[in-house]
């Protein structure tokens, strides 16, 4: 009878509390899956935290990748005004300057954005680091580093919540990648390069190369180290070939007037649109200052461009994270899912059995009441009247 | 006639005692221990005549004691095992409910560390999420000392239960010791069995069966020898032996229990078996301690693990971090007993070798040994046990010193008093080591595809680990280090250097760089704080296989298993004693029914003895009536 009641208070306990299994040793094997599995879930919640922060980072970072694309997009609006040499004068180059500049400064505020916990989006780890400042010498410098923090978002998956300044804003490809064309300003006669292309990657050999007009008809193409490379004859337009690159001067260059054709570097926005901003706010008259300013113009579009191809893949990268984000969240949310089951399997209670335990053991503890009560009766004491 | 009327009043009395015996059947119906009695009846002599022989009625011969000495002996071992077990069941449920919690126990404490530090790796630069996690770490230090102080609890209900069974045995074995004598001098005095003293002694036994194992050895003389243990005599005849509790000679703490001789004391060590003594050192010795060694050695691998990888780091301050925890170091106990002058000191050295045993240090004739305090197995030391060269055993490193006397010996203890030490060191939440201390750049003029990873900390004591050191590439295939030398370069191998490793991958140009340097405004990196996130996870312990985390589950599992098998043994255990016990129950129990029957047959037995000597009165009366006319 007494363990009948055992039974039973121990089922009323399950009753109760809804738990099938309320300490290991009622059920060792269950509750070391129990422990195990609460931890998982705990962990989990956990990578749905750091998920979470790193979806709003990365947000945050694509509107500031937004807005920067529009201010290059009106960068670039402003260049194209600006390409219109022929009617525009010198005042009228220097308002679009001063667009520019002010443009230049949105994108810099942009370059210093914080999070909501002030830290700078933008200047890798060195998080407290205000990345982009004017130095004495009116160059925007960074001062962030190269690093990307990531973060854990699943057992095995860690995500970059930002991307360096130096990436976004600062190591941008020159020219086309491969080479950079420039005209000097001392150049006396109306010739204009353009940005020319690569014809064959495997013949460019990687040099700065200058083209050197020694004649208003001829050229000779020179490199470092002054060694002639190619020469040739010049009618305007006719395309120049060496090492793999093509490039076509137009106009009328003098003799002695040379031009640039340099390994591509690096060049940053910031430095990009100052440069624009100097190039505009000096006077360009002369035909041969115009036909300069032309060679600039086209180059800078091919940099603002590369900019803009910069911003957008950096963009591109940021979508596809927050994308991935939301992959690894589903998943998680179906593994949360399915650990609350098995976790329901393990330690909750079937009420309908337990239940029908429970009056199984109420009638079996009768019984046994009810019978002791009448075998207890039993004595032949009380025939002996 | 004459006949007739002694016949009569044999019976008349030998029914009386039958039902006086009937009676005090039915009065001790309820008396634990007490067995039923029966009168036996013999015959008298019959008295020959010249026809043949004539019945002399009935003797008494004795009161036989319904007792089975073979169902009583099994009754008393089941009852051992079964006190046994139950005491240990019931310590071992102590225990399991100690660790049982699922949402304030061990895991959870661990776990919510882990998560504050994804806390910290989340926002490196909050003070708040570094608040979190020494939080985080000093819970988990409160945690794991709240479960060693109730350890210690439960050592000390231990202690307070083995005093009071030592009493009690003592009691019982000299309350047997007197009950030997009197059944002597009675047994001696009258021949017979002095059944109610037989009944008490028996119950007494069983009384001592509950608290110890015991042997008995039936004497001659009606007495009765106990032996406990390995034959140690508790009591020999009408002398009784006392048991005493006795200090551990390495843990003044801790009570055993010892014979009291009239030389001094005897240790009677884990000879000791069965009852709920025995359930209770057995315990003590296959739970509590080993529960005690590996909360010790969770927490020496807690502090090791975080603390290896916290050194790898650097705080918001730009300092390379220091330790987290520190954590109780080798307990080393000479025993009281020692004569010379030897010393003994202990440190930890490979983590996954450390083990959940307590280890004896003996200066032998051969000079030291170890053994393993439980099994007693030997453990072979390498080493000469000076600094410069330690023992080394069991992940430890164990010097030793002074002039140590043949037989001298020193309990080492591993991770017993780890938790005890633990304590969190950082109270800066600034300290928080939650960044590498290197960077690496990749210079802005670099034309080649060349890529750097952030780099990993090697060895963080490294004095040149942060000085800035430049890798410039004077070929795509060949890079010289701060201007010096020329090294091959194959894309992806790790370059190692000044404590640290960084991979270079692709096709880097003539002439381009890359420079480590100081991460010393890095104060949003966040890779030491998730490297300590996963460090939880591997495998430290037990020599690599076990995680931390798994450390735990399998502790806690472990003892809910224990448990488990403890409750479900004693389950087992108390059926069979049911049986025994009613088995027993069914010879020596008091049957009222049956009484009442024989009540009836004796009270109707007794007057048909009465109608006999009315007979004879009657004759004599028709007699004297014939003769007085």
């Amino acid at each position: 009878m007494q363990a009948a009641q055992t039974r039973l208070a121990k089922t009323q306990d399950q009753l109760a509390t809804g738990k099938r299994v309320s300490t290991p040793a009622d059920d060792p094997i269950a509750s070391v899956r129990i422990l195990e599995i609460s931890r998982a879930k705990a962990q989990s919640a956990q990578y749905g935290a750091n998920s979470a922060i790193a979806t709003n980072r990365l947000s945050l970072e694509e509107q500031a990748l937004n807005d920067s694309t529009t201010a290059l997009q009106r960068v670039r609006e402003l260049i194209l005004q600006a390409a219109n040499t022929g009617t525009l004068s010198d005042s009228d180059r220097q308002s679009i300057a001063a667009e520019l500049k002010s443009r230049g400064d949105e994108l810099r505020d942009i370059g210093n954005r914080q999070d909501g916990n002030g830290e700078f989006m933008f200047s890798g780890f060195s998080t407290l680091t205000r990345p982009f400042t004017r130095n004495a010498g009116g160059i925007v410098t960074y001062a962030g580093d190269q690093g990307s923090r990531v973060l854990q978002v699943g057992p095995s998956q860690r995500i970059a919540d930002s991307d360096s300044g130096f990436s976004v804003f600062m190591d941008i490809p020159e020219g086309n990648g491969t080479f950079v064309t420039a005209a000097p300003t001392t150049n006396a006669g109306t010739g204009i390069i353009d940005i020319g292309s690569v014809v064959s990657q495997a013949s460019w050999v990687p040099d700065d190369y200058a083209i050197n007009f020694t004649s208003d008809t001829a050229y000779e193409v020179r490199n470092s180290s002054n060694a002639l490379v190619s020469s040739g004859t010049y009618a305007p337009g006719t395309a120049i070939t060496f090492n793999g690159v093509q490039v076509s001067v137009s106009g009328l260059p003098a003799s002695g007037d040379r031009f640039t054709v340099n390994e591509a570097g690096t060049k940053d926005m910031f430095s990009l649109i100052d440069d624009i901003v100097g190039r505009l706010t000096t006077s360009s008259t002369t035909a041969s200052q115009r036909s300069n300013l032309s060679s600039f113009i086209g180059g800078a579009l091919q940099q603002l461009d590369q900019s803009l191809t910069q911003t957008q893949s950096a963009r591109s990268g940021v979508g596809s994270r927050l994308s991935r984000l939301e992959t690894i969240d589903t998943a998680r949310l179906d593994y949360e899912l399915e650990l609350s089951s098995s976790l329901s399997d393990l330690q909750d209670l079937d009420y309908a059995e337990a239940i029908t335990r429970m009056n199984q053991q109420l009638v079996a503890l009768q019984a046994a009441q009810a019978s002791y009560a009448r075998v207890a009766q039993l004595s032949l004491f009380d025939y002996l009247r | 006639m004459a006949n007739i009327l002694s016949t009569g009043v044999s019976g008349l009395v030998a029914f009386q005692r039958a039902l006086d015996t009937t009676g005090h059947n039915i009065a001790n119906a309820a008396t634990p221990g007490y067995s039923r009695q029966r009168t036996e009846f013999v015959t008298r002599q019959p008295q020959s005549f010249g026809s043949g022989w004539l019945g002399n009625g009935v003797d008494v011969s004795t009161v036989t004691r319904f007792y089975d000495e073979l169902l009583g002996t099994q009754t008393r071992i089941a009852s051992s095992s079964y006190s046994r077990l139950d005491s240990y069941a019931a310590k071992a449920q102590t225990l399991n409910n100690l660790f049982a919690d699922t949402t304030t126990g061990l895991n959870a404490s661990l776990q919510r560390f882990t998560n504050a530090v994804q806390g910290v790796a989340n926002t490196p630069t909050s003070v708040p999420a570094r608040q979190v996690l020494l939080s985080e770490a000093t819970a988990l230090t409160g945690r794991l000392q709240t479960y060693a102080t109730r350890l210690n609890e439960i050592e000390g209900d231990i202690n307070s239960r083995v005093a009071s069974e030592a009493v009690s045995i003592t009691t019982d074995a000299q309350a047997l010791a007197r009950l030997n004598q009197q059944i002597i001098s009675s047994q001696s005095a009258t021949g017979q069995a002095p059944n109610d003293l037989l009944d008490q002694r028996d119950r007494l036994l069983a009384d001592l069966a509950t608290h110890v194992s015991v042997s008995t050895v039936r004497q001659d003389d009606g007495s009765v020898n106990v032996f406990i243990g390995k034959g140690q005599p508790l009591v020999l005849g009408g002398n009784a032996a006392s048991i005493v509790t006795t200090r551990d000679p390495f843990d003044t703490q801790r009570l055993n229990l010892a014979f009291q001789t009239p030389g001094g004391t005897v240790e009677l060590g884990s000879t000791i078996s069965g009852g709920s003594l025995g359930g209770v050192l057995d315990f003590r010795r296959e739970q509590l301690d080993p529960a005690r060694n590996t909360l010790g050695q969770i927490a020496v691998g807690i502090t090791a693990a975080v603390n290896a990888q916290h050194r790898e780091g650097m705080d918001l301050l730009g300092n390379i971090g220091g330790d987290m925890f520190t954590v109780g170091g080798v307990g080393v106990q000479g025993s009281s007993a020692n004569a010379g002058s030897g010393t003994v000191t202990a440190t930890r050295g490979a983590i996954g070798a450390l083990t959940k045993s307590d280890y004896i240090m003996e200066f032998t004739s051969g000079g030291w040994a170890m053994r393993d305090a439980g099994t007693g197995a030997n453990v072979p030391l390498s080493g000469a046990g000076t600094v410069g060269s330690p023992f080394t055993a069991a992940g430890l490193a164990i010097v030793v010193g002074g002039t140590p006397t043949v037989g001298d010996r020193f309990k080492v203890l591993p991770t017993a008093i780890a938790v005890a030490g633990m304590a969190v060191t950082i109270t800066d939440p600034a300290r928080v080591a939650a960044a590498a201390p290197i960077r690496t750049t990749a210079t802005t003029t670099n034309t080649g595809s060349g890529q750097v990873t952030p780099g990993e900390v090697l060895d963080a004591t490294n004095v040149a680990l942060r000085n800035t050191t430049t890798i410039q590439f004077l070929t795509p295939t060949t890079y010289s280090v701060n201007n010096a030398g020329s090294y091959a370069y194959t894309s992806g191998t790790p370059i190692n250097l000044n404590g640290w490793s960084v991979v270079i991958s692709g096709a880097p140009s003539a002439g381009d760089s890359f420079v480590v340097s100081n991460n010393a405004s890095g104060a949003g990196d966040n890779r030491n704080a998730l490297a300590l996130a996963d460090v939880l996870g591997q495998g430290v312990l037990n020599g690599g296989s076990d995680s931390l985390n798994g450390a735990v589950g399998r502790f806690v599992g472990g003892i809910g298993v224990a448990t488990n098998q403890a409750q479900a043994n004693r389950d087992a255990q108390k059926i069979i004693l049911d049986d025994n016990q009613t088995e027993l129950d069914s010879v020596t129990g008091v049957n009222l029914d049956e009484e009442a029957a024989n009540l009836i047959r004796y009270q109707q037995a007794y007057q048909a003895a009465a109608q006999i000597i009315r007979v004879t009165q009657t004759l004599f009366d028709s007699l004297l009536a014939a003769t007085s006319r």
